[in-house]
């Protein structure tokens, strides 16, 4: 709290490293209000950003309650508005809309009925169907507002309900007064959105990123693009359709398209003007690359601009059918564009705008149609701006299954800095947080940015809940690794299911696995199978599999918290890097073991990433295995960080590989798992790990004072805090 | 008793402890004999010797005395409200006997050792609560079997408690039919009397046949209530079984009474006696209409002929002829086969008497306390206590200590601003010990005598009264009573 403080003082940057479950958002959901209550005559407002929604909605519960403390204690003058803002999906509540299955339907489906000239065509005929939500949202004008109070998600649609407001425009209307904002990273940092919704923010916001261990790869997939054949057939309709359209618009209303390029001519700055309901395509450009400037003549005609799009798609088809993978910088690609396509740089910036104004005139609203040609735009739009920290890559088919031809055309954004520039450069502060930042001094490299104060803080506990080891040697004193040369050896194998088959007989409830990747899993697995490995586990425990399809692995999921919490205990193997890996708690009973099977490297021979590290290495100075190492190390933190959510819950941590004991890969564990990793947890074999494990869950299971006795003190009353000298302040904070 | 260890404090401090020590020690041994030819030197008595740790002159003979101290004192520190206890209990032990019993770490295997605890508790069980029920119920196989039947008699369950040994666990314990086999065992219990069940659990998961979930509502409306003793760790199922059955006393499933692990052989003997203390009644339990209960008090008879018994049928010359219908029992408490009257004497009544006035805990003195009682010898067996030091060599040691912490503090703060782990070494004056005195002295709150250790575990664990109390002029000795107890009617 007191570098929180710090920052926002200097009104600077600052990057946190909390262990889960320790109340950091509660920590700086409260530091943050109280600040801004402290100063009135100045008010700060907080962007808080999440990864999913129920995140979202988690914290906006906390922030609920932060909240009724506040004004109980310091009366009205402490009520502030918090709104969480999400999409159409989640936020919709007209049945006939939210009857369609997926985000982009929604969406579509909700501007179908709101879109201008759909009310202006319903305003004539009452038989066009409108989202009534929506009309009395607009009828109720200005005075539609939300009195102050914290509303999440739910609060939302049950107050539009009541209303008859559409919660949706309304959060967003109510996002430029509201003190607390919470959204998703997109908003932010995906320019496409972010252009809508985050363009009115002030200045004096603070931005708080949550969770934010993998920042750098929202930022990149932001700006990265892919195309694939399907894409490029899927466009190829939709451009069929729009000259159908254009055809049709040119002998009925011809005067409409001419406007259109009337505007084109005055250029296409004036995007303001257009009404809210309308603004649903955004450059994925950044703000500050896009050249305010006329569209260029050779696309201000509709069917012109449909001939380039047309060409540029014959030209990436063309380059599709390679029987080779192929990389080239954005330069080279322009620069044979314009040789074989004619097109050149300039056009192709204009692209996305021109696609977005062409759309409007042509009242199209089945946006989640042209999908396709919206992602070619896209691609033709960030070719066209940018030339550095981005790589083509075409390959023919998928590494791992050379004979199934499956071209893919990339492109890749090789620089994390690119998409949050924006955001360092607008808001004064900027908090960066998670449980896993480790090394701290790696983020702001590879984010390019100063920040005022970089910790990482260690968790105060009453015991030592967590369990930390690294075993090196299987039961016969050889080494286990995941290392390419020796994960197929089947002593490995072996030595890797007696560690499981072990543990299943000795710890209580649920254990969590996770492997390096699918196709080591599936592997491992199988040859667990065939030695009868597997058939051993299952006395002790279930075992359920985490597989690529979302639908199996939340069923999968859904039995094993089941088993688990009617005592026959299960195992759940699951992937690093997976969906399982990144948003599912294993908390309590759920997992009182989590074992990483392998150091989480990437697919290092995947070409994205080779094309990222050269940049990295050229443009950061950041050598390829030290950002590898890093990549790999906050992966398996992220994984065994599953176990442990909250002070009263134990669990154990065993990375099962030989490379975890060196130096450099350790030193890069978070400093909370660090600083319970004893030296004689090190280097055990599996015999050892048996014997620290029984006395660890005999320890644990023993009742323990929940305050904590008087020398490791967690829970402190006021008089503990008034007594508090600074020096032991200090303390408390080390 | 054992002045010999309080001795060899004072000799620890002077530096010349070596020789003294283990003298020292075989002395005290020697007040209680073993068994075997060789006496154990006193060290050898002490368990996990990595936790003995050195005092600030480097000797461990005040560790070692200080240990044994506190573990004597350890059972004895337990809650000493007066509470209405039931103390007319029917209880079910669930024997785990699954394949997870068969490993070693506790000697010589969880089952044999959980059979030979499981005899003792039985014997303690009946000799705290003279007029209770117990039955046996095994768990092997997914199966659950019933070991013994619902029975007051001690003699039985052991038989058929020994008669397990030859019997090798095996498969996986089922705890739903264990506890469903224990609601029907319990169906017929009366309401005056609580209803529990004891689970020795070693395993860590349990093969059901159906949803347990569905079998824990049933034991709560039925209000069994469930108690756990692990083996290994803490199981989801059973915490959820011991806080959902336990809810109506507000108790919480970390309570070690309900839901203990065990850490080592001690401890688990530990975590399973305590069980023999009746359960506290809780008013939401208690029925509220005092009910009455009829209960015989039969005579001893000795007869010149041989008769049969009617509860066994054995021919004896001695027995007991219940007080109703005049049928003859061999051994009480028992119920009369004939007549279902309970048949208990007045002494068993009177046995289970202290648990609900209990003998209030003594109390632990400082050295500067018994300098003003000067106290020279233990109230009850008049053993010599050690010397009080004088107060420089008292002022001297405090500020031993106090440097002592701050150094420790110190390297603390280090070691965290380092990252580093840290745990503390060595170790200070006397005080160490949990519930061990200083000054070798423990004082009764209400007549204020000294006692040494052994007094004090003999007034609380066998006498249940207290020998300053009994002896002190009638006033005071109307104050103990109100502690102790001559008050009944309450049953």
């Amino acid at each position: 709290m007191l570098e929180l403080k710090r920052s926002l003082d200097a009104k600077g940057h600052c990057l946190l490293e909390m262990p889960t479950g320790t109340g950091k958002t509660i920590a700086l959901l409260s530091l943050i209000t109280s600040y801004v209550l402290s100063k009135p005559h100045n008010p700060v407002k907080l962007l808080y950003c999440t990864r999913t929604v129920h995140e979202m909605e988690k914290t906006l519960a906390e922030l609920k309650l932060l909240h009724t403390y506040q004004t109980t204690h310091l009366g009205d003058r402490a009520k502030i508005l918090a709104v969480g803002l999400s999409s159409r999906k989640n936020l919709c509540v007209n049945p006939r809309v939210l009857a369609a299955e997926n985000r982009d339907s929604v969406d579509a489906s909700c501007r179908r009925l709101t879109a201008s000239w759909v009310r202006a065509a319903a305003a004539a005929n009452p038989n066009v169907p409108t989202c009534e939500f929506f009309e009395e949202y607009e009828k109720a004008g200005s005075s539609a507002v939300l009195p102050p109070g914290v509303y999440t998600l739910q609060d939302l649609r049950v107050y539009g309900k009541e209303k008859g407001w559409c919660p949706y425009f309304l959060a967003r209307h109510m996002v430029q007064f509201a003190n607390v904002v919470v959204y998703s990273y997109q908003y932010l940092l995906d320019p496409k959105v972010a252009g809508i919704i985050s363009k009115e923010m002030q200045r004096e916001s603070v931005v708080v990123f949550d969770e934010a261990h993998n920042i750098d790869n929202v930022c990149i997939e932001a700006l990265s693009v892919s195309v694939r054949r399907q894409t490029l057939e899927g466009a190829r309709r939709n451009l069929n359709k729009m000259r159908q359209e254009i055809e049709k618009f040119k002998a009925t209303d011809a005067g409409r398209l001419r406007a259109e390029y009337n505007r084109l001519v005055e250029g296409l700055a004036q995007r303001g003007n257009l009404s809210i309901s309308d603004t649903w395509l955004s450059n994925p450009a950044l703000p500050d690359d896009i050249l305010k400037e006329a569209v260029p003549g050779n696309i201000r005609r509709a069917e012109h601009f449909l001939h380039v799009l047309r060409r540029l798609v014959q030209y990436l088809e063309g380059r599709l059918e390679t029987d080779n993978v192929e990389k080239e910088g954005p330069v080279a690609f322009v620069s044979s564009l314009n040789t074989y396509a004619g097109i050149d740089q300039k056009t192709l910036k204009f692209c996305y705008d021109r696609l977005h104004s062409l759309m409007l005139t042509l009242e199209i609203t089945d946006t989640d149609e042209f999908l396709h040609v919206q992602t070619i735009c896209d691609f033709a739009t960030l070719v066209g701006t940018y030339t550095r920290g981005f790589s083509i890559i075409i390959e023919p088919f998928d590494e791992r299954m050379p004979h199934i031809p499956d071209p893919v055309l990339q492109l890749s954004c090789h620089d994390a800095s690119l998409a949050i520039k924006p955001v360092f450069d607008r808001f004064q502060s900027v908090v960066i947080t998670s449980g896993t930042l480790s090394p701290i001094d790696l983020y702001p490299r590879l984010l390019n940015f100063h920040p005022v104060v970089s910790r990482s803080f260690k968790m105060s506990l009453t015991r030592d809940c967590i369990c930390p080891m690294v075993l090196t040697r299987g039961s016969d004193q050889l080494p286990v690794s995941t290392k390419f040369d020796m994960r197929s050896d089947l002593g490995v194998v072996r030595n890797y299911g007696r560690l499981l088959v072990e543990m299943a007989s000795i710890v209580p409830d649920g254990i969590v696995c996770f492997f390096v990747s699918y196709s080591y899993m599936d592997g491992i697995v199988n040859s667990w199978n065939d030695n009868g490995i597997l058939k051993e586990i299952m006395q002790h425990k279930l075992v359920f599999i985490e597989t690529q399809d979302v639908v199996e692995t939340t069923l999968a999921l859904d039995n094993y918290r089941k088993a688990c919490d009617c005592g026959r205990g299960a195992i759940f193997f699951s992937v690093a890097r997976g969906k399982v890996a990144e948003g599912i708690d294993f908390d309590r009973h759920y997992g009182r073991l989590v074992i990483m099977f392998g150091v989480p490297f990437q697919y290092t021979l995947s070409k994205i990433l080779l094309a990222r590290l050269e940049y990295l290495r050229d443009t950061f100075q950041i050598k390829e295995g030290d950002f590898l190492t890093f990549d790999a190390l906050r992966q398996a933190a992220q994984c065994v960080g599953r176990v442990i959510r909250s002070k009263a819950d134990y669990g154990m941590m065993i990375f099962a590989d030989k490379r975890y004991s060196r130096h450099d890969k350790r030193s890069k564990l978070p400093g909370w798992i660090l600083s319970h990793l004893r030296d004689a947890h090190l280097n055990l074999s599996t015999d050892m790990a048996l014997h620290i494990a029984r006395e660890f869950l005999r320890k644990m299971a023993q009742p323990y004072d929940k305050a904590g006795s008087s020398s490791s003190k967690t829970l402190l009353s006021q008089e503990d805090v008034e007594k508090m000298s600074d020096a032991n302040l200090n303390e408390m904070l080390y | 008793m054992m002045s010999d260890s309080d001795d060899d404090f004072v000799v620890a401090g002077s530096g010349d402890e070596d020789a003294r020590a283990t003298d020292a020690g075989a002395r005290t041994r020697s007040a209680k004999p073993k068994e075997q030819g060789r006496q154990k030197e006193r060290w050898e008595d002490i368990q996990r010797s990595w936790e003995v740790t050195e005092d600030p002159h480097g000797s461990i003979a005040g560790t070692v005395a200080d240990r044994i101290e506190a573990e004597k004192r350890k059972r004895l520190l337990r809650d000493t409200t007066p509470l209405q206890r039931g103390i007319i209990r029917h209880l079910i032990l669930v024997i785990d006997c699954s394949s997870a019993m068969l490993e070693k770490d506790l000697r010589p295997s969880r089952y044999l050792l959980t059979i030979r605890y499981s005899c003792i508790f039985v014997t303690e069980f009946f000799e705290q609560n003279p007029i209770s029920q117990l039955a046996i119920i095994g768990m092997r196989d997914g199966l659950a079997e019933s070991i013994s039947p619902m029975s007051g008699n001690p003699a039985q369950h052991i038989t058929a408690l020994q008669a397990l040994k030859t019997r090798e666990p095996d498969g996986n314990p089922s705890l739903q039919n264990a506890l469903d086999m224990a609601r029907a065992t319990l169906f017929h219990a009366p309401s005056h009397g609580t209803r529990e069940a004891l689970i020795i659990y070693g395993a860590l998961l349990s093969a059901d046949p159906g949803d347990i979930h569905s079998t824990i509502r049933g034991l709560v409306t039925d209000s069994i209530r469930c108690s756990v003793v692990g083996l290994a760790a803490r199981i989801a199922i059973c915490t959820e079984l011991v806080s959902r059955t336990n809810a109506v006393t507000g108790a919480s499933s970390d309570s070690p009474t309900l839901y203990g692990v065990a850490m080592n052989d001690v401890h688990y003997k530990d975590l399973f006696m305590a069980h023999t203390t009746p359960p506290v009644l809780h008013a939401k339990e208690k029925n509220d209409a005092p009910s009455l209960l009829m209960m015989g008090f039969p005579s001893r008879i000795l007869e010149d002929a041989p008769s049969k018994c009617a509860c066994h049928g054995n021919e004896s010359r001695s027995g007991y002829l219940c007080s109703r219908c005049s049928s003859k029992v061999c051994t009480l408490p028992a119920q009369c086969p004939a007549c279902d009257l309970q048949l208990i004497q007045s002494t068993h009544l009177a046995r289970s008497y202290h648990h609900l006035f209990p003998l209030r805990n003594y109390v632990e003195v400082s050295w500067r306390d018994a300098r003003a009682k000067e106290s020279l010898q233990c109230f009850a067996c008049l053993d010599d206590f050690p010397e009080v030091p004088s107060e420089e060599e008292l002022q001297q040691r405090e500020k031993e200590d106090k440097e002592r912490r701050e150094k420790e503090r110190e390297e603390r703060d280090q070691a965290r601003k380092e990252g580093r782990r840290w745990e503390p070494k060595g170790r200070g004056w006397r005080g160490g010990g949990k519930g061990a005195s200083e000054s070798w002295r423990y004082r009764c709150t209400t007549c204020g005598e000294h006692f040494c250790v052994d007094c004090d575990v003999f007034a609380h664990e066998v006498v249940h009264n207290c020998a300053g109390c009994l002896c002190s002029p009638p006033l005071q000795q109307q104050a103990n009573g109100e502690v102790n107890g001559t008050a009944n009617g309450h049953v």
